[in-house]
């Protein structure tokens, strides 16, 4: 039998990356020995100047050991080489550019080069060090289109050209044209802001909670939304997998960063899947919330590499994919990511699933397809299961915003109504139940931590 | 294809179609706990919608969505009014345009929040499982 048993995966790589002093001693030494001073600052969006970024986000989630065994802001070759074969230079396969980017204004003003050490604040607190092995240029425009791909490039799932319409595009080419490369170090550690603290988990952590909790096999579900009971029905479902028995854990990994408008806060998404077991829909011994910090990119198959990437460093077995994973528009196949996962993408340098490519990824796929609601079979159906297609009646995120929007409580085959009360919750404290350009420039002020005070 | 949209009844918004016809339309969704009306939306009128509110989209079911909350008001006005789905609904819905747009601009700022009691989820998260 222990033939057939799943063991938790080691982390991308080979070993997590921890990147972070937690001595305040320490911290303080290693900041006194930075040659420059740099505030952390939105990126702002190229031609309406929102917040699109920021990245504090990917240095959190480097250092603390989500995007192992990336360590840093990446050299040109390894930029080159994630854009061109989707692998860093040590070979591990790497979906995105991390870039730490500024001004060439600012750039004049830190006046460091290479091998020295800038002070990163963030909110007006030491942060994180950046150790300079790198200075080089790039063309915005150019990294933003190469990151996603083409129609002519990738004709496997690439179906439009990306354009200034696609979020992901948008944060690239939003970027400042001066890449300073090399390792982060977080030297004061943050603390998370509620409700977001009891929901962090960085890597080392969540393994030790499995093992607290006894759960070998672990399923991911990835979120940025508030669970309708279509959600709740895929992770049961998707559950289901495992080994010799259904997995024994069921982690929602909910990733917080600069929303879209008519997205739902972050506070309503993370408090929202917690209701789910606090009112006993899945039992809380079975399921746990996290998050993980990211501007997300919305690359679909990228993007759904970059999950398997954290969720495996995260300690877990398998990972659930619906149609239109991390997508907005038709840029990509509906299926792209489940294609990347299944049969593989050769032009972005996958010719087999990413399982199966050397320095892939040993978390399992599970390509689910579609729940609707069947008043025929009166529930929540399986389309792969469910053969009353005429009658289906299909769970539409933008019809279910619309009702809310409309203030009509849900029923409950949509929305269970402890669910919908924590959209209540966060809409009567934001005054609108979803993202607005208020709230975004708000949460770019406040961010999702606060920094203690190091006198340096 | 033709494209729809979904107007959600409310008993406010039934008791106003009583009598009308248009009654006859009415659609239950999700097993009858949400009733509707599917209206279909011409061509011409569903380019003007689109170039006039660019958050409009047409989701998976082929049903244009995502539009301000004042549109979906002034939508169910114009059909009860009308006493039809047919395509004078549009006209009178694309002859509003300005004041949906005024009203809009207001909605994406503040909605008001339904005035429902959610004492009993803040009483589940006093004993949170996760703690931090």
């Amino acid at each position: 039998m222990s033939g057939l048993l799943i063991e938790r995966p080691l982390p991308h790589g080979g070993r997590l990356v921890e990147r972070v002093v937690r001595d305040p001693e320490l911290g303080k030494k290693m900041a006194k020995t930075c040659q420059a001073v740099y505030d952390i600052k939105p990126t702002l969006h190229y031609e309406t100047g929102v917040p699109v970024r920021n990245v504090y986000r990917e240095i959190m989630s480097i250092c603390y050991g989500f995007f192992s065994p990336v360590e840093g802001s990446m050299k040109k070759a390894e930029l080159e080489r994630v854009l061109k074969e989707r692998r860093l230079l040590n070979e591990w396969v790497f979906p995105y550019p991390m870039l730490f980017d500024i001004s060439e204004e600012d750039y004049k003003q830190l006046g460091v080069t290479v091998g020295d050490r800038v002070l990163l604040r963030l909110k007006g607190e030491p942060f994180a060090i950046l150790d300079v092995e790198e200075v080089y240029r790039i063309d915005p425009e150019e990294v933003a289109t190469r990151t996603f791909g083409t129609p002519e490039d990738n004709p496997e799932v690439v179906r439009e050209p990306f354009d200034k319409k696609h979020p992901g595009w948008v944060i690239y080419r939003s970027m400042n044209p001066v890449i300073l490369a090399g390792k982060y170090t977080i030297i004061n550690e943050p603390k998370l802001r509620p409700p977001f603290d009891r929901f962090w988990y960085p890597p080392r952590k969540s393994r030790e909670e499995y093992e607290k909790r006894g759960w070998r096999t672990v399923i991911n579900h990835q979120t940025r939304n508030v669970p309708h009971v279509g959600h709740e029905m895929l992770m049961k479902c998707a559950a289901y997998t495992g080994d010799v028995e259904p997995c024994h854990g069921i982690q929602v990994n909910a990733i917080i960063g600069v929303k879209r408008r008519g997205d739902y806060p972050d506070e309503a998404i993370v408090e929202g899947h917690e209701m789910v077991h606090l009112a006993g829909y899945i039992k809380p011994e079975r399921h746990l919330v996290t998050i993980c910090l990211w501007d997300m990119r919305y690359g679909n198959p990228l993007e759904s590499m970059l999950h398997g990437i954290i969720r495996q460093n995260m300690g877990c077995t398998h990972h659930m994919f619906g149609r239109d994973h991390a997508a907005v528009g038709e840029y990509y196949d509906m299926y792209a990511t489940q294609i990347l996962w299944g049969k593989g993408i050769p032009s972005f340098g996958f010719p087999k699933p990413l399982n199966e490519v050397p320095y892939g990824l040993q978390i399992k796929p599970q390509n689910m397809a579609e729940f609707w609601y069947c008043p025929h079979c009166g529930e929540i159906a399986y389309s792969g299961c469910c053969n009353h297609t005429k009658e289906k009646q299909k769970f539409s995120g933008s019809f279910v915003r619309g009702m809310v929007a409309e203030g009509v409580f849900p029923p409950k085959v949509i929305f269970r109504p402890e669910v919908y009360k924590v959209i209540v919750k966060w809409w009567k404290k934001f005054g609108y139940p979803f993202c607005n350009e208020k709230y975004v420039r708000e949460k770019e002020e406040t961010l999702e931590v606060d920094l203690p005070h190091m006198e340096v | 294809m033709a494209h729809y949209m979904v107007v959600l009844l409310d008993d406010k918004r039934l008791n106003a179609l009583k009598g009308t016809g248009v009654e006859e339309k009415i659609v239950d969704l999700f097993g009858g706990a949400l009733k509707a009306i599917n209206i279909e939306v011409p061509e011409e009128a569903e380019k003007n919608i689109m170039a006039a509110f660019t958050s409009a989209r047409i989701d998976s079911r082929g049903a244009i969505t995502d539009v301000p909350v004042a549109f979906n008001r002034v939508l169910f006005e114009e059909i009860a009014k009308q006493k039809s789905i047919g395509p004078e609904v549009w006209n009178g819905v694309l002859a509003r345009v300005d004041e949906i747009k005024e009203a809009a601009a207001k909605e994406s700022e503040y909605l008001p929040s339904p005035d429902i009691d959610i004492s009993d989820i803040e009483e589940l998260q006093k004993e949170p499982h996760q703690k931090p």
